[in-house]
C-alpha cells in the first residue's frame, strides 16, 4: 500500500515539476531570444552606420563586446572579420542572411553548430557602397541550458522522491491504521473513517447472517440429537473410512461403549465378523443386514451407505433389537412342529386300529376295544383342534370378542356343576365358596380360564383329594383361586407349565387325555382380563393356582 | 504427505484388527466345538484359515510399502515393525487352530474323561487371544500384562492334563491313541496361548518402546 502511494505521488511531484520546467525554458527561451535578437539588430545597424561613416577604418580596433563581425565585399569576400584571418575565408554571398541583405536591405538567420550545443544568431545589414556587414553572436541552445541546471533539478527531484515517500508513509498509515484497529465482533461500534462505514455495515450484516445461519443448524442438530437419543434403536453414522461420526445412546449401550469412541474407527468399539463384514459392504456402496447376539439378545443391523455422485459419502447404521422377533419365530416354529406331532399320535393310533379290524385281523372278542381306541383318540383330537382354534382366536380376533358384565361366582359355580361327575369318577370332592364378584369381561373366556383350571385340579390330583375354587372381591379387584391336593408341581417346571404344549409328565398327561395347551388359554385370557397368575406349588402336597383380575369399568 | 501416511497408518490399524477378529473367531470357533461336540463348528474353521493367511499376506506387504516408501521413525516404525512381527503371531493361531478342527472329530466321537480340563483350557486360551487382540485396539498395556500373566494359567492346565493322561494310559492302555490325540489338541491350545502372549508383548513394544521377557516361539 505504502509502496503504492509513494509511486503516486512520486510520479505526480516529479512530472508537474519537470511540466513546469518545461514552460518555464519555452516561455524564457522564446522571450530573452527576441530581446537578444533585438539587440543584435541594433548593434547591427550600429555597426553598419559605423562602416558607412568611417569606412574600413572603424573596424580596426573596433572592440566587438563578445560579437563577431564580418564585413562582406558585394561579391562574398570577406573584407574583415572580428575572429579570424579573412583573406582565409569562403564566399558568404550563399549564406542565408547575406542573401536576404544583399536583396531587401536586412537579414537575419540563426545556425546551429555541429554539436548542436551551441547556436548562431546572425544578422546582416546592406550599406549604402553595396557590401554588407554582419553581426553574429553565440546563443546557449535549450538543452546547454538544461545541463547547467542539471544539478538543481535533480536535487530538487531527490527531495520531492524523498517528500512524497515520507507523505505516502504517512498516509497509507493514516489509512491503515483505523483498519487494524478494527473490532470486527461488533463492527458497527468503531471510530474509523467514513469511507469505512459501508464495509463495516456489510461485516455487520453478514456476521448476523452467519449467526442465524449457526444457531439454525445448531437447533437442527439438537433436534437431530434429541431425537436419535430418544430412540430404542441403536443409530452410529460412520464416514467413508468407517470412522465414527455421530453414535446415540441406546447404540453406545449396546456396542458396550461411550461417546467417547466418536472419532474412532467402527472396528476398535466392536470387531466381530459381522461388522466387519457389513463395513465391507459399505465400502462398495451396497446396503447390507445382519443379525448379532450381544449380551445375551439378538440384534438386526442394517448398513445403508449415503452415495452421492456414485461415490460413498458416508453410511448410516441401524441396530434394531429383534430379540422379541426371533423368539416369536422360534415359537411359532415350534408350535408348528408340537402340533403336527400331538396330531400325528392320535391319527397314528386310529390308522393302525382301523388298519388291522378291515384286514379282519382282530378276533371277534377283541374289536370292542379297538372300537373305543378309535373313538377315544378322535375325541382327543377333536378336544385339540378345539384347544388349537381357541388359542388362535385369542392370538387374532380376541378384542373381536363382545365384552359385558359377568359374574365369576355364577361362572365356577356353573363349572364345578358341569365337571361334578368327572370329579366323582375320579374320587374327589370339589368344594366352591366366595361371593358374586361382577367383572366386565368376555364369558366365553372366563369360562374356558375357570374350566381348564378346575379340570387340571381334578386331572392332577389324587383318589380322595380335594379341589377348592374360591370366588371373592378385595378392593377393586375379583380374585378367584383354585387349590388342589395333588401331585403339584417342582420348581424347575414351574416357570414353563404356560407354555404351549408343556407337560410336566407327558405319558400321564396324556393318559388323562390333556392337550398340553390348557393352561396357555388361560394364560392368554388371563392376560386378555389385564388379570395376574400367581402359581404356588410343593411337590406331593398340592397346587394353588390364583388369578387376579382388576375389577375397574 | 503426513496426512496420507496417518491415512496408510490407520488403514493398517484397521486391517489388523479385522485379522484380530478372524483369529478371535477361529480359536472361539475351534473351543466351542470342543465343548460342545460339534464338528459342524470346526469345519468352518478351515476356510477363515485361509483369509487370515490371505490377510497376512496383505497387511505384509502394507508394511514393506510403509518402511520403504515413509522411512518411519520413532513410534512409526514401533507401529509398523509390531505390525509386521504380530501378524506372524496371527498367522499362527489360525493354523494352530486348524490343526486343533483336524483333531477334532477324532476327539468328539469319546467322552472325555470328567478330570481332564482341555475344555477350560480351550476357555481360557480363547480368552487370552481376545484380550491381545483388544490390547491391540486400545493400545492397553494393562490389559496385555494379563495376557502375559493369564499364560501361566494355561501352561499350568497343560501340565495337569499331560499328568492326567500319563495316568490314563497307565490303567488302560488301550485309550493311547485317544490320549496322544487330545495332548496334541492341549499342546495347540498351550501354543496359541503363547502366540497371544507374544501379541501383548508386541503391543507393549509398540506403545512404550520397551520389549522386555522375550519369549521364544517356534
Amino acid at each position: 500500500m505504502t509502496k503504492r502511494i509513494f509511486r503516486s505521488i512520486c510520479f505526480v511531484a516529479i512530472a508537474v515539476f519537470l511540466a513546469s520546467v518545461a514552460l518555464f525554458l519555452c516561455v524564457l527561451y522564446n522571450y530573452f531570444g527576441n530581446v537578444q535578437r533585438n539587440q543584435l539588430k541594433t548593434q547591427t545597424e550600429l555597426a553598419a552606420q559605423g562602416a558607412e561613416n568611417t569606412g574600413a577604418d572603424y573596424f580596426e580596433g573596433l572592440d566587438t563586446k563578445g560579437y563577431r563581425i564580418t564585413w562582406i565585399d558585394t561579391d562574398g569576400a570577406v573584407l574583415f572579420d572580428s575572429d579570424a584571418a579573412a583573406a582565409e575565408m569562403e564566399n558568404h554571398l550563399e549564406r542565408e542572411e547575406i542573401k536576404e541583405a544583399v536583396e531587401e536591405g536586412y537579414g537575419e538567420s540563426s545556425r546551429y553548430s555541429a554539436t548542436l550545443m551551441e547556436r548562431t544568431l546572425y544578422s546582416a545589414m546592406r550599406l549604402e557602397d553595396g557590401t554588407v556587414v554582419r553581426l553574429s553572436i553565440a546563443q546557449n541552445t535549450m538543452l546547454t541550458l538544461l545541463l547547467g541546471m542539471a544539478q538543481p533539478i535533480l536535487i530538487i527531484v531527490a527531495i520531492a522522491i524523498a517528500l512524497s515517500f515520507l507523505l505516502a508513509y504517512r498516509l497509507s498509515r493514516h489509512i491503515t491504521e483505523p483498519l487494524n484497529r478494527l473490532n470486527l465482533d461488533d463492527p458497527l461500534n468503531n471510530e474509523g473513517y467514513d469511507e469505512l462505514s459501508p464495509l463495516l455495515r456489510r461485516i455487520d450484516a453478514q456476521q448476523r447472517k452467519i449467526r442465524l445461519q449457526a444457531e439454525e443448524l445448531q437447533t437442527k442438530q439438537e433436534e437431530f440429537e434429541a431425537v436419535t437419543e430418544n430412540m430404542t434403536e441403536g443409530i452410529v453414522v460412520l464416514n467413508p473410512k468407517g470412522i465414527i461420526l455421530s453414535i446415540n445412546s441406546a447404540a453406545a449401550r449396546l456396542f458396550d461403549t461411550t461417546k467417547a469412541c466418536i472419532g474412532q474407527h467402527m472396528l476398535s468399539v466392536n470387531r466381530c465378523m459381522e461388522i466387519s463384514d457389513l463395513l465391507s459392504a459399505m465400502e462398495k456402496g451396497v446396503r447390507a443386514e445382519k443379525s448379532i447376539t450381544l449380551q445375551g439378545r439378538t440384534y438386526q443391523m442394517d448398513i445403508s451407505p449415503v452415495s452421492e455422485d456414485g461415490s460413498v459419502t458416508g453410511a448410516v447404521l441401524l441396530v434394531l433389537d429383534v430379540t422379541e422377533k426371533a423368539q416369536a419365530e422360534q415359537m411359532r416354529q415350534e408350535f408348528t412342529a408340537n402340533v403336527s406331532h400331538e396330531l400325528k399320535t392320535p391319527l397314528q393310533i386310529i390308522a393302525g386300529s382301523a388298519e388291522l379290524l378291515s384286514n379282519g385281523i382282530v378276533k371277534e372278542e377283541d374289536r370292542k376295544s379297538f372300537y373305543d381306541r378309535i373313538l377315544t383318540e378322535s375325541q382327543r383330537m377333536i378336544r385339540l383342534v378345539e384347544d388349537i382354534i381357541r388359542l388362535s382366536h385369542l392370538d387374532e380376533g380376541a378384542n373381536e370378542m363382545k365384552r359385558e358384565n359377568v359374574d365369576l361366582f355364577a361362572l365356577a359355580n356353573e363349572t364345578v356343576k358341569s365337571l361334578q361327575t368327572e370329579a366323582e369318577n375320579a374320587q374327589i370332592t370339589m368344594r366352591l365358596e366366595g361371593t358374586p364378584a361382577i367383572l366386565y369381561g368376555i364369558p366365553q373366556l372366563l369360562r374356558s380360564l375357570i374350566f381348564n383350571l378346575c379340570d387340571n385340579a381334578i386331572k392332577y390330583n389324587r383318589a380322595g383329594g380335594t379341589v377348592a375354587v374360591q370366588v371373592k372381591t378385595e378392593k377393586d379387584r375379583a380374585i378367584l383361586s383354585v387349590a388342589d391336593t395333588g401331585i403339584g408341581i417342582s420348581p424347575e417346571h414351574q416357570n414353563r407349565i404356560f407354555e404351549r404344549f408343556y407337560r410336566v409328565d407327558k405319558s400321564r398327561s396324556k393318559e388323562l387325555g390333556g392337550t398340553g395347551l390348557g393352561l396357555s388359554i388361560v394364560k392368554h385370557a388371563a392376560r386378555l382380563h389385564e388379570a395376574e397368575i400367581a402359581l404356588n406349588s410343593a411337590e406331593n402336597e398340592g397346587t394353588t393356582i390364583t388369578v387376579t383380575f382388576p375389577m375397574a369399568n | 504427505m503426513r496426512t496420507r501416511f496417518d491415512e496408510q497408518l490407520n488403514t493398517l490399524h484397521q486391517e489388523l484388527i479385522r485379522m484380530g477378529a478372524l483369529c478371535e473367531e477361529v480359536i472361539s470357533l475351534a473351543a466351542s466345538a470342543l465343548i460342545q461336540k460339534d464338528d459342524a463348528l470346526a469345519a468352518k474353521i478351515a476356510p477363515l484359515d485361509h483369509e487370515i493367511d490371505e490377510k497376512e499376506r496383505q497387511i505384509e506387504s502394507v508394511c514393506l510399502r510403509l518402511l520403504l516408501q515413509q522411512q518411519p521413525v520413532a513410534g512409526d516404525l514401533r507401529q509398523i515393525s509390531a505390525a509386521l512381527k504380530m501378524i506372524t503371531d496371527l498367522e499362527r493361531i489360525g493354523d494352530q487352530a486348524e490343526d486343533i478342527a483336524e483333531i477334532l472329530p477324532f476327539l468328539n466321537g469319546r467322552t472325555l474323561p470328567e478330570h481332564i480340563q482341555i475344555r477350560e483350557m480351550a476357555k481360557e486360551t480363547s480368552q487370552m487371544v481376545t484380550d491381545s487382540v483388544d490390547a491391540y485396539v486400545k493400545q492397553d498395556t494393562a490389559i496385555a500384562e494379563a495376557v502375559i500373566a493369564a499364560d501361566d494359567i494355561v501352561d499350568d492346565y497343560f501340565i495337569a492334563i499331560k499328568n492326567s493322561l500319563i495316568s490314563l494310559i497307565a490303567q488302560n492302555p488301550n485309550e493311547g491313541e485317544y490320549a496322544l490325540d487330545l495332548l496334541m489338541a492341549a499342546k495347540y491350545f498351550e501354543r496359541i496361548g503363547d502366540h497371544a502372549t507374544n501379541i501383548a508383548e508386541w503391543v507393549q513394544f509398540s506403545v512404550t518402546g520397551e520389549k522386555n521377557t522375550p519369549q521364544e516361539v517356534n
